[in-house]
């Protein structure tokens, strides 16, 4: 008999329990599977393929799908926009998340107990309650329907990446700082130099579901990025969607190119995502 | 030195704090500020007091819509509390004991996770969409059409099958929280509880349960939250207006058809949208301090 990793032995009923629900969790992680698989074969096909044999390998391989979203419409500008919007928005909120978390957590000063539970507000009000403001601010600045404004709203968007920061600047010790301070070195320095090599991990984990949030969201775009040349790949999907008979194999192949970068990034990285947006996230 | 050092600071926080307090902080203030007012975003702002408030609650055309959408908000609340986490901690108890395949498993349940609500929407258009998709191709072929449906067209349904797709799309976050807080749990404890032989079910119920359920609140807490501020999936599969007979309408989308859609009486007015987003935090504001109050008592001293 196996011992487990709490010590226990197992009764024979307990590991056929075990093993049938493993079963059925398996079954049900299949669904990803078949679900990502339609999609994929589906693209392959050719729209008349497509319509009589919706579910099922294609009868040929056929990139028509890929060649006509990538070559006419706006679909490439969509694109454009996304990856504009994520890579922006990422490298802004990260970078800023790291200053800010670095001036709270290693410096004393008056009202720092203040500042950390004030960065913290935004983890606790949805976007939701305040994207009507939002509209309105943006609008009086004049960067609504603009990707830069857009990219301001997400780089501000700190709260989370800051606290997961200011808890890991903690535990760096002091000395790395106070001997590279003996030696000359001014404050940013030691922040550029120093401290960013030595986070670089945590740093490149909150890097990763930043991009990956702002990647996928539809909400804000929605709302602050309505007209058409800005407009980014989740709303391309949408629009698809909602006539999705007229452009079902455009969809697909919409579908497979969004979903592309998402899934490899998961394939690379899954333990820090799983870890970013759980571990320091909401927990303790 | 020293003094020079404490007033670095200030260049370290200063950028992200300015753009924080503009889009993050001051948005929330402007939002209640704004519900006072009668306003068509364009022009003079009439103060009209909480007569936004009163529309919202005591208009016959406008009460109805709100309550019903608030009442599905809390329906999926109830959702949260009664069916998701039980599964979300069900499942990560299922990986803590290293069930067969349970490294496969926890890869591939965070998976849809990274996948966008508008995809997974796409997702559930392929299997559910009455015409084309695959369940009722399926049923046909199998040759029980009489199984088939409208799915998100039936009120009787859309809202289960919106629970499902939530459950498969964003359980993992959960899943994963809860089986971290498992494995913190101390191994000693473990031990001599296997010492002094109690069973699985006295474990799971005297010794992991109460042991890691305090720092569950959290994550309870911003489920909560997002119950509330739900939009993405409502949106895209029942449409701006919330499905059939408003069977899958929200707070949140109330909020949208009236400000960036139609608006009231034809008219628009930013301050009704704004009355509706305050009555949202609100809501948001009374749920999170009961349930924190409720989770608080199971808090052991350790």
């Amino acid at each position: 008999m196996k011992r487990r990793r709490s010590g226990e032995i197992l009764s024979p009923t307990a590991r056929t329990a075990r093993g049938v629900l493993a079963a059925i969790l398996i079954v049900y992680t299949f669904t990803t599977v078949f679900v990502i698989g339609i999609t994929l074969l589906d693209s392959l096909k050719t729209k008349g393929d497509l319509v009589s044999n919706f579910v099922g390998l294609p009868k040929a391989i056929s990139f028509d799908s890929y060649k006509k979203i990538l070559f006419e419409g706006d679909f490439i500008n969509y694109f454009k926009n996304s990856i504009i919007l994520t890579v922006g928005g990422t490298v802004g909120c990260t970078f800023l998340a790291a200053l800010t978390a670095y001036g709270i957590s290693r410096y004393d000063f008056k009202g720092k107990s203040f500042l950390t539970a004030y960065f913290l507000i935004g983890m606790m009000v949805p976007v939701q309650v305040s994207v009507l403001p939002l509209f309105l601010i943006l609008k009086k600045i004049g960067l609504l329907n603009k990707l830069p404004g857009m990219i301001l709203v997400y780089m501000a968007g700190i709260s989370m990446a800051c606290f997961v920061f200011q808890k890991f600047f903690r535990t760096i010790p002091v000395e790395l700082e106070e001997s590279a301070r003996l030696d000359g070195a001014g404050d940013f320095t030691i922040f550029f130099c120093i401290i960013i090599p030595v986070c670089k991990p945590v740093i490149a984990t909150m890097a990763l579901i930043t991009a990956i949030q702002e990647w996928n969201d539809f909400y804000m775009p929605m709302v602050l990025l309505g007209s058409k040349n800005v407009k980014s790949l989740t709303l391309a999907i949408y629009q698809y969607i909602s006539q999705f008979t007229r452009y079902m194999s455009e969809s697909m192949a919409a579908v497979i190119i969004t979903l592309i970068p998402v899934i490899i990034l998961y394939f690379l990285f899954s333990s820090q995502i799983v870890e970013g947006l759980t571990g320091g996230a909401v927990k303790g | 030195m020293g003094k020079m050092r404490k007033k670095k600071h200030i260049l370290f926080i200063a950028p992200g704090f300015i753009l924080y307090t503009i889009f993050i902080i001051l948005p929330i203030f402007y939002v209640f500020y704004l519900s006072v007012f009668e306003w068509s975003g364009l022009g003079e702002m009439k103060f009209v007091g909480l007569e936004n408030f009163k529309t919202l609650i005591f208009n016959d055309r406008v009460a109805p819509t709100m309550f019903n959408a608030l009442k599905n908000n809390l329906k999926y609340l109830l959702c949260v509390w009664l069916i998701i986490t039980p599964f979300q901690y069900l499942i990560a108890y299922l990986l803590y004991i290293k069930i067969p395949a349970f490294k496969y498993i926890k890869f591939m349940i965070f998976m849809p996770y990274v996948i966008s609500s508008t995809i997974v929407s796409f997702f559930a258009t392929l299997l559910f969409s009455p015409n084309i998709g695959f369940l009722n191709k399926f049923f046909e072929w199998i040759g029980h059409s009489e199984w088939q449906s409208a799915w998100f067209g039936d009120p009787n349904r859309a809202f289960k099958l919106m629970i499902i797709l939530i459950i498969w799309q964003g359980a993992g976050s959960g899943i994963m929280i809860f089986y971290s807080n498992l494995m913190d749990i101390s191994q000693d404890i473990m031990e001599s509880c296997r010492i002094d032989g109690c069973n699985e079910w006295q474990r799971f119920f005297r010794i992991l349960l109460p042991l890691s359920l305090p720092s569950c609140a959290s994550i309870i807490t911003m489920s909560t939250i997002w119950a509330l501020a739900i939009f993405d999936m409502p949106f895209i599969l029942g449409g701006i207006n919330g499905g059939v007979n408003g069977c899958l309408d929200f707070a949140n989308m109330v909020f949208y058809r009236y400000t960036f859609g139609s608006g009231l009486n034809g008219k628009s007015n930013l301050g009704f949208g704004a009355s509706i987003c305050v009555l949202m935090f609100v809501v948001m504001l009374v749920v999170t301090v009961l349930q924190n109050k409720f989770l608080s008592k199971f808090e052991y001293d350790t």
